[in-house]
């Protein structure tokens, strides 16, 4: 009964003129953004941070603004995807198998229309399954000690590349390099200066959210000046209308499927988005057998990756929102804005900071609906912004990560630094070291230092106090397993998305 | 095929693991004597694990993605000091000058004709520019276009 109250005041937060319109401009903004090849969700949440953070929004207005353009996000990406038979970001991926092929057939509208629908679903059964598990987790993660915090950081690190991921070790040594950057500054608990080199703008550490838009947004725009993706791409028309209702009620158990695995990819460590569209999609071939025309415009086979996504974009807001550890890079990206703005993210949050966070509950599930108006009649709006030349985008997308990290400190020291940030992003890239954990090692880095400061003082200085609860001998075994995991069936599961994407 | 990338990646790395480690020790000891966890322990840790995994890429790199040794090599370059004279001039010049002139590059580096790449640049910073000044009452640099 707790959290039906909890909600209720949610619903308070989220639906005051100001909070309601944040949420409709980041709906649409988010879908623009998920649409736009090229411009994903974690990037788009990137540079919209410094904007909400200068302009002195508060927590809960910022962070609805945020949810939102991440929920959008995950819709958006499927327009490009059917019409294009580019994934606007990755989850989209799996949507183009079947997408595509229906909008050659003609029945593009439909397509979007359905998929439209089936990411409603999503995330509609995503954000009930959050409202459901969060608090559950947050009462357990009550009982952790700074011991448990400290391998659960481990664990987040180590499933972060993910079951699909290609090298642990360079994940491992992507996230270790971002928290070596975390060190930089006075430190808190002694104050002795670390690695400052005596340079005044170093003393108070270097600020995430400069290197979070330098990594994503500009080495974004050197990737892309490589790969000179061509400016004309056909777009196919979309047409009329032509779905029916019982094509939709058709389609409902498959999307209520996808929604639930969606979701519980989503909630797990090193499952994700990805991950949960791709199984939804698998499965649903697998269950429907051969009577289905999975692959030649199957309606179910769009259904199906969109639920999955959506619901997983909503369970993955659970570990953040719950535990502080993010468990993508648009979550990370979140998690950022959450420490930028003062909030501790973690168990506390859900009595701390209770309007914060069911605000945000709240706004995500009016988000919903917001997105299902927009996306149903809008859809043609969204499709003629879609072809926006890229050549005007990419230097616009600059101009406005340069404003939004010159308004913050108003210091061009700043902006040199976020430009080191996106050649070495770029380097990254092209040595395949993942960008997300550095940020994520940025993030949590000072909260594990902390904690193993305080587990060191309870236990005297016995360093076997790290593993000697049981909880902690769970999380470091998971830890283990999510580094090894990739190694055993990893290659297994990237050949078999290969495999699927190569037949279509 | 080759492995040159790792390699030399995992060496840099290496000795930045090493200096950051060297440079741990050299904290001065924090007032109130050592306890089991000073401001050395942790960076001592991050050096020993980046030594390790940057030693493993040495020894075992991941085949490499090729470099762009060609004209979009040379683009890249442009783009990195676009941004970088960008940065130099946002203040003298004012918001609206230089953000104009850092779209109207890059755009024609991504081989926009040059009306409409000039002409994205100008709107694009004009908007921003009174969105933020008198909007938001956030302060953009005036530069040369002060108004007195």
């Amino acid at each position: 009964m707790d959290t039906l109250n909890y909600l209720i005041d949610g619903f308070g937060v989220a639906l005051t003129p100001m909070n309601l319109s944040l949420a409709l401009m980041g709906a649409f903004m988010g879908t623009l953004i998920g649409a736009l090849p090229g411009l994903g969700p974690a990037n788009g949440v990137a540079i919209l941070i410094p904007l909400a953070f200068s302009l002195g929004m508060p927590a809960d207005s910022a962070l609805i603004l945020l949810t939102s353009v991440y929920a959008g996000a995950m819709y958006g990406g499927r327009i490009s995807s059917i019409l294009l038979n580019i994934p606007g970001d990755e989850p989209a991926m799996m949507t183009c198998l079947d997408g595509y092929p229906m909008a050659t057939k003609g029945r593009a509208s439909d397509a979007l229309a359905i998929s439209a629908i089936a990411s409603f679903m999503g995330g509609l059964i995503g954000t009930i399954g959050l409202i459901l598990l969060a608090p559950i987790l947050a009462k357990f993660a009550l009982t952790f000690g700074p011991a448990e915090y400290f391998a659960l950081f481990v664990l987040a690190f180590a499933t972060l590349g993910g079951i699909t991921g290609k090298n642990p070790i360079k994940t491992i040594l992507a996230a270790t390099l971002g928290i070596m950057i975390s060190t930089v500054g006075i430190d808190i608990s002694t104050g002795t200066q670390r690695y400052t080199f005596g340079v005044l703008e170093l003393y108070e550490g270097i600020d995430f959210i400069l290197a979070i838009v330098g990594l994503f947004a500009i080495s974004e725009l050197l990737i892309f000046l490589e790969e000179h993706a061509t400016s004309g791409r056909k777009m196919i028309k979309v047409g009329k209308l032509s779905l029916t209702l019982k094509e939709l009620l058709w389609i409902l158990p498959t999307t209520l499927r996808g929604s639930i695995l969606g979701f519980i990819s989503g909630v797990l460590p090193g499952a994700g988005a990805s991950l949960g569209s791709f199984i939804s999609y698998t499965l649903e071939k697998q269950v429907t057998g051969k009577k289905g025309d999975f692959g030649n415009g199957d309606s179910r086979g769009v259904a199906a990756p969109e639920a999955g996504n959506n619901a997983a974009s909503s369970g993955a807001l659970v570990p953040m929102l719950t535990l502080g550890v993010p468990g993508s890079g648009t979550t990370a990206v979140l998690l950022a804005m959450l420490i930028s703005m003062n909030i501790t993210p973690g168990p506390l949050m859900f009595t701390q900071n209770a309007d914060v966070v069911w605000g945000v509950i709240a706004a995500l599930l009016i988000g919903n609906f917001i997105l299902l108006l927009l996306n149903i009649p809008l859809v043609g709006v969204f499709v003629r912004l879609l072809s926006v030349p890229q050549m005007y985008l990419m230097p616009s997308v600059m101009m406005v990560a340069f404003v939004g990290i010159y308004s913050i400190s108003h210091s061009t020291f700043d902006l040199y630094f976020m430009i080191v940030f996106g050649i070495a992003g770029y380097i990254f890239r092209k040595i395949e070291i993942p960008l997300v954990p550095i940020i994520l090692g940025m993030l949590l880095g000072p909260e594990m230092e902390k904690n193993l400061g305080h587990a060191m003082i309870l236990s005297d200085g016995q360093w076997s106090i790290l593993w000697q609860s049981g909880l902690c001998k769970i999380l470091w075994a998971i830890a283990m397993l999510g580094l090894l995991l990739p190694y055993l069936v990893g290659p297994i599961f990237r050949k078999r998305i290969r495999a699927a994407v190569a037949e279509n | 095929m080759s492995f040159i990338n790792d390699r030399v990646f995992g060496l840099l790395m290496f000795i930045l693991a090493v200096a950051y480690g060297w440079g741990a020790l050299q904290f001065p000891e924090p007032f109130g004597g050592a306890e089991a966890v000073g401001p050395k322990t942790f960076p001592l840790i991050l050096s020993v694990i980046l030594a390790l995994t940057s030693a493993y890429l040495v020894i075992k790199p991941d085949q490499d993605l090729s470099w762009p040794l060609n004209r979009s090599g040379i683009d890249i370059l442009i783009a990195i000091a676009i941004l970088i004279i960008y940065t130099m001039l946002l203040e003298p010049l004012g918001f609206i000058l230089a953000t104009t002139m850092m779209v109207t590059s890059l755009s024609r580096l991504l081989k926009a004709p040059v009306k409409n790449a000039f002409f994205t640049g100008l709107i694009g910073s004009v908007v921003i520019f009174v969105l933020f000044n008198y909007g938001l009452e956030l302060t953009l640099p005036h530069g040369l276009l002060e108004l007195r």
